[in-house]
């Protein structure tokens, strides 16, 4: 997959020096990162690194201790009032980890698209909704005669997450961050859920920040990876240099993790040792360099 | 080849719906020797939780056992009645399922819930109980002195292995476990593998594994079948299915796990959902 932004490309969204702090807890730790139309982050790290944080901090669902956020180049880390949340919302929309949960199971899949579309596009007649739901659906490789009058029980986890897509798509954001989209789907189907993904935002000009503990599947959808421990970023660059050669202790163990065929566990490859290392080695004061043109890592101070 | 601990012999296992039955489960035979560890792999829906669950005897209707045998140890597995099987259960057979915040009782401490265990099973005493259960946790990874902790103040990954410490505590022959680590993150997920790899070496349990990672499967099995709309397609060691798989099924779904390092030219399989 090819790497570097275009350049002249202005981000969409941009964090500067963000920072959650719960209580003395400091969940994210003066993060910075872009992202630009038509391209994917991909934020990976394990349970508790802060990158859930960070999506709730993008989409105002919480509120930063410190740092800024930038839409279009205006600053949005403090809207005030409810009409500039919701317009802020309508542009950066979110598609959640768990497919079953984020869908009504009391209405079918035309309801969730319809719904939308009216609040945010009243413009359009009844006749131009229903034309705007089919595309929607083939947008996302459903089969709108078919998919239309289901309900979520009557589809599979990863129908029920291309519909997920269909209705954050409805509102043309600008933004679309995916929390774990596949983390609980199959392996087996994870690909081509991925793949629309991936067509959808260059063919729309998508920014997306794709957020998963599954660093085997950044290479399929996001041009740029930057790695989360503990609140930080510790490592970021085009996702084929960070998979590929990785600099930071942390991404070494979370790559030597990855479940690879052909490989058994046995004697001699045992990562145990290796993971309490880095966890300990990896608290304390640092900060990020730049290692090769777009390769950021962070070492300690 | 050693003694099968375990034969499941022409296993069917039907769901009652509204539109009559439909068979989930379609004669699915295996062995698992003392001592091994055997995965089942399969998509969501090919039947593979089923089979666990009707081996540890937990289906609940509306799912049957409709025909077959499962025997452990010399043990006719579906002829036992409720209270023989409240004793079997945990002694010779025990099940580690995928949540552990699930398996744990929020509102008991662990010491607790590890005494209701060894009670129910006529081991008693407090100080014999308190002296096993430190022992388990230590055995786990876990510091002794957390026992009177509520499941909360653990992280995922100790809440799973204290659920893998308390199946293992009256030393069953098989240990059933159903996507054990599918909610923890790859870092923990594979140092509990690599415990539970080490612990069946050192106390020569056999382990049933449920997964739909095939990759981690080839990692922590010694054998492994895979399901397929209820029937188990292929059964083989890792190497062989990886260099050889007999079915085409097999060789897609080998060949649809995104690889981390991809080889030049190399084709990946996109798999289509099987409809619900």
């Amino acid at each position: 997959m090819n790497g570097l932004p275009e350049l002249g490309t202005r981000p969409v969204l941009e964090a500067r020096g963000l920072t959650m702090r719960f209580g003395s807890f400091c969940a994210l730790n003066n993060a910075d990162f872009s992202l630009y139309p038509g391209r994917a982050l991909a934020l990976v790290g394990e349970s508790g690194s802060g990158k859930s944080t960070c999506a709730k901090l993008l989409t105002h669902v919480l509120t930063a201790s410190a740092g800024h956020i930038f839409h279009a180049g205006r600053d949005v880390t403090n809207l005030t009032g409810r009409k500039a949340v919701l317009e802020y919302r309508s542009a950066v929309q979110m598609v959640f980890q768990d497919p079953f949960a984020a869908l009504n199971p009391a209405h079918n899949v035309e309801h969730h698209l319809t719904r939308p579309l009216a609040l945010h596009r009243p413009d359009l007649s009844a006749a131009q909704r229903r034309d705007a739901v089919a595309d929607l659906l083939r947008a996302v490789d459903l089969d709108p005669a078919i998919t239309l009058r289901k309900y979520p029980h009557e589809m599979s986890g990863g129908q029920r997450q291309r519909v997920n897509l269909a209705r954050a798509l409805a509102v043309n954001p600008s933004v679309v961050i995916a929390d774990e989209p596949t983390s609980m789907l199959d392996v087996s189907i994870r690909l081509s859920v991925l793949d629309t993904f991936r067509d959808l935002k260059r063919e729309r000009g998508i920014a997306m920040l794709y957020i998963t503990h599954d660093i085997a599947t950044a290479r399929y959808v996001a041009e740029e990876t930057a790695v989360i421990f503990r609140g930080r970023i510790v490592e970021r660059g085009p996702t084929a240099q960070v998979i590929d050669s990785p600099r930071h202790p942390y991404t070494r163990l979370l790559l030597a993790a990855v479940p690879e065929v052909g490989s058994p566990f046995g004697e001699g490859n045992s990562l145990a040792p290796l993971a309490a290392q880095v966890r300990e080695s990896c608290e304390g004061p640092g900060d990020l360099r730049e290692v090769t043109p777009g390769h950021w890592v962070r070492f300690a101070a | 080849m050693t003694e099968p601990i375990l034969s499941v012999r022409d296993l069917c296992v039907d769901y009652a719906t509204p539109n009559g039955l439909t068979r989930a489960v379609k004669n699915v035979s295996f062995d698992i020797s003392a001592g091994e560890v055997l995965g089942l792999a399969g998509e969501s829906g090919s039947g593979k939780s089923t089979v666990a669950f009707a081996i540890a005897r937990l289906h609940r209707p509306p799912a049957f056992i409709t025909g077959g045998s499962i025997t452990l140890a010399g043990t006719d597995v579906l002829a036992l009645n409720d209270r023989e099987l409240r004793a079997w259960r945990w002694r010779d057979l025990s099940v580690v399922l995928q949540s552990a915040m699930n398996a744990l009782n929020p509102v008991l401490r662990v010491s607790a819930q590890f005494a209701d265990m060894f009670k129910a099973h006529g081991v008693s005493g407090k100080a014999d109980i308190r002296a096993r259960t430190a022992e388990l946790l230590q055995m786990v990874g876990i510091k002794p002195e957390r026992m009177d902790d509520y499941p909360h103040q653990f992280s995922g990954g100790m809440r799973q292995r204290i659920v893998i410490a308390m199946a293992l505590a009256l030393r069953p022959k098989l240990v059933v476990m159903d996507e054990p680590t599918t909610a923890l993150d790859v870092v923990v997920q594979r140092e509990l593998l690599e415990e539970v790899a080490a612990l069946r070496h050192k106390l020569g349990f056999a382990v049933l594994f449920i997964t739909h990672d095939l990759a981690l499967m080839s990692q922590f099995c010694d054998r492994v079948g895979v399901m397929l709309r209820g029937q188990l397609i292929e059964l083989s060691t890792p190497t062989a299915m990886i260099s050889c798989p007999q079915q085409d099924y097999t060789r897609r779904l080998w060949a649809s796990i995104p690889p981390l390092h991809p080889k030049p030219g190399e084709t990946l399989v996109r798999m289509k959902e099987t409809p619900q």
